[in-house]
């Protein structure tokens, strides 16, 4: 597809992707159509000529985390090794309707993290920065400066969660979650990836430490090498292959409210109080909370959180007090002990993990397909995603970015 | 358009009806986007304004087509209205009030008229129908189509500065909540409550009575027996203007409460034993083209237009009626005097092809291809189950293609059906079902509370439970009649009205390849808009289901998801349940001018004016300081020693009654989570101190443990942070001054030594206790007294010390005094990834205890030296502090960072401390800290931590 002579718009394609039945046998398989499926199949075939691949989906395209999540894009995390691989992602980020020929609505609208503690500051300070230090657009910002980004949040000191500055991240945002996907989804089918949904994976076989193929709801597959994408799922995926994952799935919930006039300009977050605003294109808030405190698979969360987190929320904009909530909904997240993501290599040859993004891996689809589809075409982990390894948990080099990442988005 | 005045404005005012909801003798004043408007009280806001002759009350999301009245019902789509500063009213809904400001929203560029120049600027973004897909290339363009969509953006308006009012909560424990005041849910909330049930009768509209409001005669008098009924019985609540909202696990109910004076919403958490659902069915509208103009009305809207307000809905009409419904509104029509110009029976055949016109319907073209002139089409083509509850509670209802609507399969025991979503019949047939419910219902509460109260230890007669039930009898089925499968017509219309998205739309994203309903509805946001589908979902479904030759069974819906009606933020958020605490000695801090320093949910004096001075007074002579928020708990029995040695990594199985001890407490990986102190006061009691920041996830870490992991242990835990006033007294005279305050306490080095607990009375105050330690490095004891008594010895102290030089200091002073001494804080000085070795902690850990939280990682980490260290640093120009979060560079990469940094009072110059890497350890090496400013300082690694008297002689003085 080409511009239109006049630069004008151009029209949506008229065919996005094939419905294939699953074919005996791929060089890969990958399991789930998330945005991280769906990413790392694209760069397999594009940056690797790995073509003979299948995205196996048990749902419909895209329609997990992917479709649940607040779509917050930046990179300003506190570790170097975060740091690099978030970063590489938002560089991504910057190219990504133009590499795959579709808008995908990417908003560099700025991010704003608050601080409502002295702890805070210091923490904010802190990750500026080091930020600084590894060449992301970091700035702190005094309670002014934040309202002149932001002139809906109430910076005045008595309210119940007075703000005393935030980081800023410029290049930071937001995108249009189902776009991404679509996009990635079409890329790849053109390239020709099978995106195969309704197709639930049951069983992985492993023949003497190798992995052999899968079950599936739609007969068996065999793979010479399979990529777990399954987010949320992903323990019980690995318990398929042997593996217990250092992972715990918790309830996310989110929601947005009906539409209003255009009122805020960027994003914000305050992970002391647990919360996140940012407002879509067409109109409508979209908020979201922290995890749902206990361990679920039940794609639903409890209302307290969701009370909790809109008087906090209340408290910070008092102007949306009589805006209403449309609908909540929640997603299954992959939580990691120390809030970074598990990216490489299993114990079981020929068998890939990605997972352990939790609150925050939509920011990473195409740094995380990308390193992740390296890892799986040469069978070692791209320097990127090498610290992230599932290793780290046995010999103690985590990467914690509870500060960067807690609620966050 | 000029100003109407009251009273002739309402040239559509009917006679009055016998139903009608309006009090024509209290008329009253609204605006309307500036213009007065007359009303009657009880009338909704459109029907006032259809009164005197509007017909377009929005204009649509996209293209911004005029909209006017369809359901007339909360659902309305196109009567969503700006009120003051309230922004998405439903304006079909809400009733008027006097002097109420009311304004279209999404106007841009005008309500009434179309600006042919709007079309064309815009024209090119929107004509390929989908919202976006059209600005695919190139990306340059994107950040103009933003600004020009944004100006798009058909919301209400939040105002800047709308009031932040408050919402109260409550919580309800009914046994049976009935949600849906019509004929069944009243029957049914009645029979509940004859049974011996709680009943709450939850109803979105402003009465009760549901269709049989806008029915005939015999239906109004049905429905006056059953409100006298509901009024009669005992035990029923009647919520009206309110909506369950959704239904959670065990019955938990959040419900949207709107009839309370004063109070815009409240939202009523309930947990009910049965829920009852009954909402009726909600009318569809025909999919074909124009059926969005002003003018097409389903019949169900109609005939609250007629009887409810007595508003005529239009001069000439064309019915189109497949049921019942459909035919009582065609009586309606003629008594309100509106010429029904032809009938379609959508029960035999071919209906209607379109409607034209511009702002509204000018003429019919029926499928037998006549044309009818007229303003008014009436629609009645069959019913949607809003079976949004019934999802919420694991419930997947079937497609009836009989019915041609969904019916509930599977309901949990907790949950009932009655009324249209549960089946069809005559009234009297579906009342009777409805009673037959609720006397179910009311029996599995009871089944509910005595299974409940079976598992609670009975305190003798008075809790002897609820009376047996009746015995069960089986519910009547209700019949399900045959309806019409009409959906669409030959024509592609609006499937949904509030997203502007048409059945072509819908046909399109099928060949585009999103062949899911999930996907297409992603795709064309179709039932993604204010109703959530309740109108819209199945035509949807239907017109996808065409598209990709399947059946609307195979189809499927997508998922409600709560809420079911909107409810605001406000509502939701309720008020903050986290106060702000202080001290009992707060209000002398704040009348001796302290500066007020926000510490967590703590508010805590910063300083006296002098942080210096404060410091130097607690070198050379005394000063207290209010610690109170010091997290304080209280454990007792005889396994505590078992849970600190869980707790801590240090060793606790030998503290003697009387002693103290310093514990580091570390989360499962190893990371330091809070220290503190922990006395035994006596025998079987301590006392356990977390950090004022930390106390609140130590209590939670702590029952973590006793609830989860070890029930079996035998202790008792009591926080009592605020229970009592904590006073530190510290400097080389805190003992002389003590001893002119503490009675029965002998102060002496060896009777009261360093790391000691005494209980004791201080001045005056019994049950106090303290205990000699110290966070500023010199001889020092820490009080703590019952709160109430903490002002009194407070200022006791410094009366009593006035010719010691007493001063109070702030936690400023503090933080210079740890400093100086080299003590560290748990959350400045360490972060996530600190675990106790990198902290210098390595002495506490104790890896020959076989268990305590952390082990595992701990007993990795002694065995690497690859982690940053914590160590005291002094910049080499004594002169400059770098800011605490500076970063330690090495060549361009980061090698640690500054924690904690002051000019030190005592030793006149600066002084810090900083993580830094494995390399830069040693004693003496220089480091190079990078200030914000981009300048660089050198900084000189120390052999200790302590920057003052290292040795610590001065504590144990
Ligand atoms: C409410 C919410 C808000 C969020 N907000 C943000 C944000 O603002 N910014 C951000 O960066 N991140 C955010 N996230 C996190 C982000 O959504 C996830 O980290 C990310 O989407 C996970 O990757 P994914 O897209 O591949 O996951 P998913 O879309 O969940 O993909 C996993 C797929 O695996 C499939 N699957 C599972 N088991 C099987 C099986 N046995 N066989 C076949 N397929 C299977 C699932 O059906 C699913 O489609 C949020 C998440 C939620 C829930």
């Amino acid at each position: 597809m080409t511009a239109a002579p006049d630069g004008a718009p151009q029209e949506h394609p008229s065919w996005l992707w094939r419905n294939p039945d699953p074919k005996p046998s791929y060089d890969v398989v990958i399991i789930g159509a998330g945005g991280h499926g769906l990413a790392t199949a694209y760069y397999l075939a594009a940056e690797h000529g790995i073509t003979n691949v299948a995205v196996v989906e048990r749902g419909w395209l895209a329609g997990g985390n992917m479709a649940r999540n607040t779509t917050i894009i930046r990179s300003n995390y506190l570790w170097d090794a975060s740091a690099g691989i978030y970063e590489h992602s938002l560089k991504l980020w910057e190219g990504l309707a133009e590499a795959l020929d579709y808008d995908i609505l990417f908003s560099q609208r700025g991010v704003l993290n608050l601080a409502h503690t002295l702890q805070d500051v210091r923490e904010g300070i802190r990750r500026v920065n080091a930020n600084r230090l590894n060449g992301i657009d970091a700035e702190w910002l005094d309670p002014q400066q934040v309202a002149d980004v932001c002139p809906i949040v109430d910076i005045s000191p008595d309210t119940r969660y007075p703000v005393l500055g935030a980081t800023y991240q410029p290049r930071g945002g937001i995108a249009k979650h189902d776009h991404v996907a679509w996009a990635f989804a079409r890329a790849a089918d053109a390239m020709g990836v099978d995106l195969v949904q309704n197709c639930e994976v049951t069983g992985i076989d492993v023949d003497r430490g190798r992995v052999a193929g899968l079950r599936t709801s739609r007969g068996p597959i065999t793979a010479g090498k399979v990529a777990l994408c399954a987010a949320g799922h992903s323990s019980v995926l690995a318990g398929m292959a042997g593996l217990r994952l250092p992972i715990q799935s918790h309830p996310l919930q989110a929601l947005v409210s009906e539409l209003l006039e255009p009122v805020h300009p960027c994003v914000v977050m305050s992970n002391a109080v647990h919360v996140y605003v940012s407002q879509a294109h067409k109109g409508e808030l979209v908020m979201g909370a922290g995890v749902d405190a206990y361990i679920s698979y039940a794609q639903r969360g409890s209302v307290h959180t969701i009370e909790r987190q809109m008087s906090a929320a209340l408290e910070l904009f008092p102007i949306f007090a009589r805006a209403h909530v449309l609908r909540t909904w929640a997603g299954i997240v992959d939580v990691s002990p120390d809030a970074s993501p598990i990216l490489g290599l299993t114990p079981v040859e020929h068998l890939y993990i990605n997972c352990g993004w939790g609150t925050g891996g939509f920011k990473a689809t195409p740094g995380a397909g990308s390193v992740y589809a390296h890892t799986i075409a040469s069978d070692a982990p791209h320097p990127l995603n090498a610290p992230f390894s599932l290793e780290r948990f046995t010999t103690g080099a985590l990467v914690d970015e509870h500060g960067a990442a807690a609620v966050a988005h | 358009m000029t100003a109407v005045s009251a009273r002739t404005g309402m040239t559509l005012r009917l006679e009055p009806q016998p139903g009608e909801v309006i009090d024509r003798n209290r008329p009253l004043e609204f605006t309307w986007n500036g213009q007065r408007f007359p009303a009657y009280h009880g009338d909704t806001i459109v029907s006032a304004l259809a009164a005197c002759g509007e017909r377009i009350f929005s204009r649509s999301f996209k293209y911004h087509r005029p909209r006017g009245l369809l359901s007339a019902s909360f659902l309305d789509p196109g009567c969503t209205v700006q009120v003051g500063d309230e922004p998405n009213v439903r304006g079909a809904h809400r009733r008027v009030e006097p002097g109420m400001v009311v304004s279209a929203q999404n106007v841009w560029p005008s309500l009434r008229y179309d600006v042919k120049s709007v079309n064309q600027v815009v024209g090119r973004f929107l004509t390929a129908g989908f919202y976006y897909k059209t600005f695919i290339k190139p990306q340059r363009l994107w950040p103009a189509y933003e600004r020009v969509l944004r100006r798009f953006s058909s919301g209400g308006v939040v105002a800047k500065d709308s009031a932040h009012g408050y919402y109260d909560k409550r919580y309800a424990h009914p046994d049976v909540v009935v949600a849906g005041g019509g004929p069944a849910g009243m029957a049914a909330a009645v029979a509940a409550a004859e049974a011996g049930a709680a009943v709450l009768l939850v109803e979105e509209e402003y009465e009760l009575g549901g269709h049989l409001r806008w029915g005939d005669a015999g239906q109004l008098e049905a429905l006056r027996e059953l409100r006298a009924a509901v009024a009669a019985a005992p035990g029923v609540e009647v919520m009206t203007n309110s909506v369950v909202n959704g239904r959670y696990d065990g019955n938990w109910l959040g419900i949207v409460q709107r009839n309370l004076p004063h109070v815009v919403e409240r939202l009523v958490k309930a947990r009910a034993k049965t829920l009852v659902v009954a909402p009726g069915l909600i009318e569809r509208p025909y999919v074909f083209e124009g059926n969005d103009l002003p003018g097409v009305m389903l019949s169900t809207g109609v005939r609250r237009l007629v009887n409810l307000h007595a508003v005529k809905p239009g001069q000439r009409a064309v019915v189109l009626s497949a049921n019942p419904e459909g035919d009582a509104a065609i009586d309606d029509l003629a008594r309100a005097g509106v010429e029904v110009a032809k009938v379609v029976d959508g029960r035999r055949g071919p209906t209607i092809q379109r409607a034209t016109g511009s702002r509204g319907v000018q003429a019919v073209e029926c499928a037998d291809g006549t044309v009818v002139d007229c303003d008014l089409l009436v629609t009645a083509v069959g019913w949607t189950a809003p079976t949004a509850l019934l999802n919420m509670a694991g419930d997947r209802p079937v497609y009836s293609e009989r019915a041609a609507r969904f019916l509930p399969s599977l309901l949990p025991d907790d949950v009932l059906v009655a009324g249209g979503i549960a089946g069809d019949g005559p009234l009297e047939q579906l009342t009777e079902h409805a009673r037959a419910v609720g006397r179910e219902a009311a029996g599995r509460a009871a089944e509910t509370a005595r299974s409940l109260c079976a598992g609670i230890p009975q305190i003798a007669e008075r809790r002897a439970g609820p009376p047996d039930p009746e015995p069960a009898v089986a519910l009547p089925e209700l019949p399900v009649e045959d309806h019409p499968a009409l959906f669409f017509s030959g024509t592609r219309g609006f499937v949904d009205f509030s997203e502007d998205v048409t059945a072509k739309d819908l046909i399109a994203a099928a060949e585009e390849g999103y062949d899911s309903i999930e996907l297409v509805k992603r795709y064309t946001t179709v039932t993604m808009g204010p109703s959530q589908g309740k109108l819209e979902t199945v035509n949807a479904v239907a017109v996808l289901a065409a598209a990709t030759g399947r059946t609307i069974a195979e189809t499927g819906t997508t998922v409600w998801r709560p809420p079911y009606a909107p409810i605001t933020l406000g509502a939701l958020a309720g008020r903050i349940f986290e106060p702000v605490r202080h001290s009992p000695m707060q209000p002398w801090h704040e009348a001796a001018g302290a500066t007020p320093l926000v510490a967590g949910a703590w508010i805590r004096p910063d300083s006296y004016g002098d942080p210096a001075g404060e410091v130097r007074a607690v070198r050379s002579g005394v000063g207290i300081i209010d610690v109170t928020p010091l997290g304080k708990f209280d454990l007792r029995g005889p396994d505590v020693p078992e849970l600190l040695n869980q707790l801590y990594v240090n060793k606790w199985s030998r503290l003697d009654v009387g002693s103290v001890r310093y514990g580091v407490m570390c989360a499962e990986d190893g990371v330091v989570l809070d220290d503190g102190v922990t006395g035994r006061l006596a025998e079987d009691r301590y006392i356990l101190t977390a950090t004022s920041s930390g106390a609140a996830t130590v209590q939670e870490w702590i029952e973590s443990w006793l609830q989860t992991e070890r029930p079996d242990w035998r202790i008792h835990v009591t926080p009592v942070t605020t229970a009592y006033a904590s006073i530190n007294v510290a400097g080389p005279r805190s003992r002389e001054l003590l001893g002119r305050l503490v009675e029965d306490v002998d102060l002496a080095n060896e009777a009261f030594p360093y790391m000691r607990v005494r209980v004791g009375r201080i001045a005056g105050v019994d049950g106090c206790f303290m205990w000699r330690i110290g966070f500023t490095g010199e001889l020092s004891y820490e009080l703590h007294v019952p709160a109430s008594h903490g002002l009194r010895v407070w200022e006791a102290l410094l009366e009593r010390g006035a010719d010691l030089g007493v001063r109070p200091f702030g936690v400023e002073a503090q933080r210079i005094l740890r400093l100086e001494k080299g003590h560290f804080i748990v959350g400045q000085d360490t972060d996530g990834l600190t675990q106790a070795y990198g902290a210098g902690l390595g002495w506490a850990v104790k890896l020959d205890k076989p268990d305590f939280a952390g082990r595992t990682e701990l007993v990795w980490q002694s065995r690497r030296d690859d982690y940053f260290r914590l160590v005291g640093l002094q910049p080499v120009d004594g002169s400059v502090v770098p800011p605490e979060a500076s970063q330690i560079v090495l060549g361009r990469g980061i090698a640690g960072r500054i924690t904690s940094s002051r000019m030190s009072p005592t030793l006149g110059r600066s002084i810090c401390l900083g993580f830094v890497a494995p390399s830069l350890t040693g004693p003496g090496t220089q480091v190079t800290v990078r200030l914000p400013d981009g300048g660089e300082v050198a900084a000189t690694v120390m052999p200790q931590h302590a920057h003052f008297d290292p040795e610590g002689t001065r504590q144990r003085g």
